[in-house]
C-alpha cells in the first residue's frame, strides 16, 4: 500500500484529508510542520505529501526545498494544499519542486481528481 | 414529495428531456428545481406545479424542464476518449474528409467542460498530422442558463479543480475580481456554444465529422434514446463517429448506427452512410 503523508498544522485538515486519502486505499502518516515532516521522510520517504504553506517551526515551502535535497527525496509526489493560492504563491511552489497545487477549501472529489492528476491512482 | 407532485414534474421532465426520473431519485427534482422555485417566489414545490398546470406557459416549463436535467461535467471526464480522439480520430477525419476541416459537436455539453478540454488538448498537445486544420468545434445543451455559463467560460473554485491541473488552470485562466476563474479568450474563440434540445431534430446544426455524447443518454428513457440516437446518426458525415461516455452502449435503440471497425467503442453509420432524419423514420 502507498504511503500519503499529510502535514498541516490543523488537526482538523489533517483528520479530514486523512478520512478522504484513506478511502483512496493509502496509509496516512501525519505531520504538524515541516520539521516533524523531514524527520518521518528521513525514516521512510512516502509515495505522496500533501503540505500545507504556513506552519509554524519550518513551512511548507522549507520544508519541501529541504525535502528536495535529502537522498531519495526527489521521489514523493508533493501536492501543496494551501489557501495561499495567488499566481505568485503557486508559481513559486511549482519552481520548488512541487508537482501538483490544491486550492484550499478542498473536498473528496478534488482530492480524487488531483491524485488521479499526479498518477498516484 | 407527494406523489402528485413528483409525478407532474417526472412527467415534465420526460416530456421535455427525455430525462426518466425515477421515485427513489425525487431528491433531485427538489435540489435540481429549488433555484427556480426560489426565484418566482414559490413556497414550495406544490406551488410551482400548480403554477406550471394553471398557466400555459411552454417558456417556463422549458426552463423547468431543462433545470431537471444533470449538469453534472467536469475538465477532461473520460481523458482517454479526449486523447483518442485528438491523436487517432480527429487525424482519419481530416484526411479522409480532404478539406482541412473537422467539424465537432458536443451533444448534450452541459457547462461546457467537455468542449474547452477538447480546446485546451488541441492548443496544448496538437498532434503534427492536425498542424493546419481548422478544426470546429460546437457544444450544444438543452438548458439556457448552462449554455450561457458555457459561453462565459466562467468557473468557480471546485470546477476548476475537478481533472484540471495546476498548470493548465494558471496558462488558460485567469482569476477574477469575483474570485471565479475565466478562460482564455483565445479558447473561447475557438469553440461555439448554442442551446438545443436533443428531442427535437438536429438538421439546423449542420453535419459533423465526430459527435460527442457523453453520460447524456443513460439518463433518458428508451424511447428517448431511440430516437436520440437516430438524430445523432442523421448529423454524421460520410464515415463519421458518434462517441458515447464509456459504458455507454446503442445496441438495440437504434439501427442507424453500428460499432465501428476501426475504433473501439465508437459508432459509424450503418452502411457507412448515414441516412437522413426523413428516410430513417
Amino acid at each position: 500500500m502507498k504511503t500519503c503523508l499529510i502535514v498541516d498544522d490543523s488537526r482538523v485538515v489533517r483528520k479530514v484529508a486523512a478520512r478522504i486519502i484513506k478511502d483512496l486505499r493509502f496509509e496516512v502518516v501525519e505531520a504538524g510542520n515541516g520539521s516533524e515532516a523531514l524527520d518521518i521522510c528521513r525514516k521512510q520517504m512516502p509515495e505522496a505529501v500533501l503540505l500545507d504553506w504556513n506552519m509554524p517551526v519550518m513551512n511548507g515551502l522549507d520544508f519541501l526545498r529541504a525535502l528536495r535535497r535529502e537522498e531519495g527525496g526527489k521521489k514523493p509526489v508533493v501536492m501543496f494544499c494551501s489557501i495561499e493560492n495567488d499566481a505568485e504563491h503557486v508559481g513559486e511552489a511549482l519552481r520548488s519542486g512541487a508537482d501538483e497545487f490544491i486550492m484550499k477549501p478542498f473536498d473528496a472529489e478534488i482530492l480524487e481528481s488531483k491524485f488521479a492528476e499526479v498518477g498516484l491512482i | 414529495m407527494q406523489d402528485g407532485v413528483f409525478n407532474e414534474l417526472a412527467d415534465l421532465a420526460l416530456k421535455g428531456s427525455g430525462q426518466a426520473i425515477p421515485r427513489s431519485k425525487s431528491y433531485l427534482i427538489e435540489a435540481r428545481l429549488a433555484p427556480i422555485a426560489r426565484r418566482e417566489g414559490f413556497g414550495s414545490l406544490d406551488d410551482l406545479v400548480h403554477c406550471l398546470k394553471s398557466r400555459a406557459n411552454p417558456v417556463f416549463a422549458a426552463e423547468c424542464a431543462a433545470a431537471l436535467v444533470s449538469k453534472d461535467t467536469w475538465f477532461f471526464r473520460e481523458r482517454d476518449t479526449l486523447h483518442r480522439l485528438v491523436n487517432d480520430i480527429l487525424p482519419m477525419r481530416l484526411k479522409a474528409g480532404n478539406t482541412g476541416r473537422v467539424k465537432i459537436w458536443i451533444a448534450g455539453g452541459s457547462t461546457g467542460q467537455e468542449a474547452y478540454s477538447l480546446a485546451m488538448l488541441l492548443e496544448d498537445d496538437l498532434p503534427s498530422a492536425l498542424r493546419g486544420a481548422k478544426i470546429e468545434i460546437l457544444s450544444t445543451d438543452l438548458c439556457k442558463t448552462a449554455t450561457e455559463r458555457a459561453r462565459a467560460g466562467r468557473y468557480g473554485h471546485y470546477e476548476v479543480q475537478k481533472g484540471l491541473s495546476i498548470h493548465r488552470l494558471l496558462h488558460h485562466f485567469t482569476r477574477t475580481d469575483s474570485g471565479q476563474w475565466e478562460i482564455s479568450e483565445a479558447l473561447r474563440s475557438k469553440v461555439s456554444f448554442r442551446q438545443h434540445n436533443l428531442l427535437e431534430s438536429a438538421g439546423g446544426l449542420g453535419k459533423f465529422d465526430v459527435i460527442l455524447c457523453r453520460n447524456v443518454l443513460s439518463g433518458m428513457d428508451r424511447s428517448a434514446r431511440s430516437r436520440v440516437a437516430d438524430s445523432l446518426a442523421a448529423q454524421l458525415m460520410p464515415g463519421g463517429l458518434v462517441i458515447l461516455g464509456q459504458g455507454e452502449s446503442l445496441i438495440g435503440l437504434t439501427n442507424q448506427l453500428e460499432p465501428s471497425r476501426d475504433f473501439r467503442g465508437t459508432w459509424i453509420a450503418s452502411n457507412g452512410t448515414p441516412k437522413t432524419a426523413t428516410s430513417a423514420a
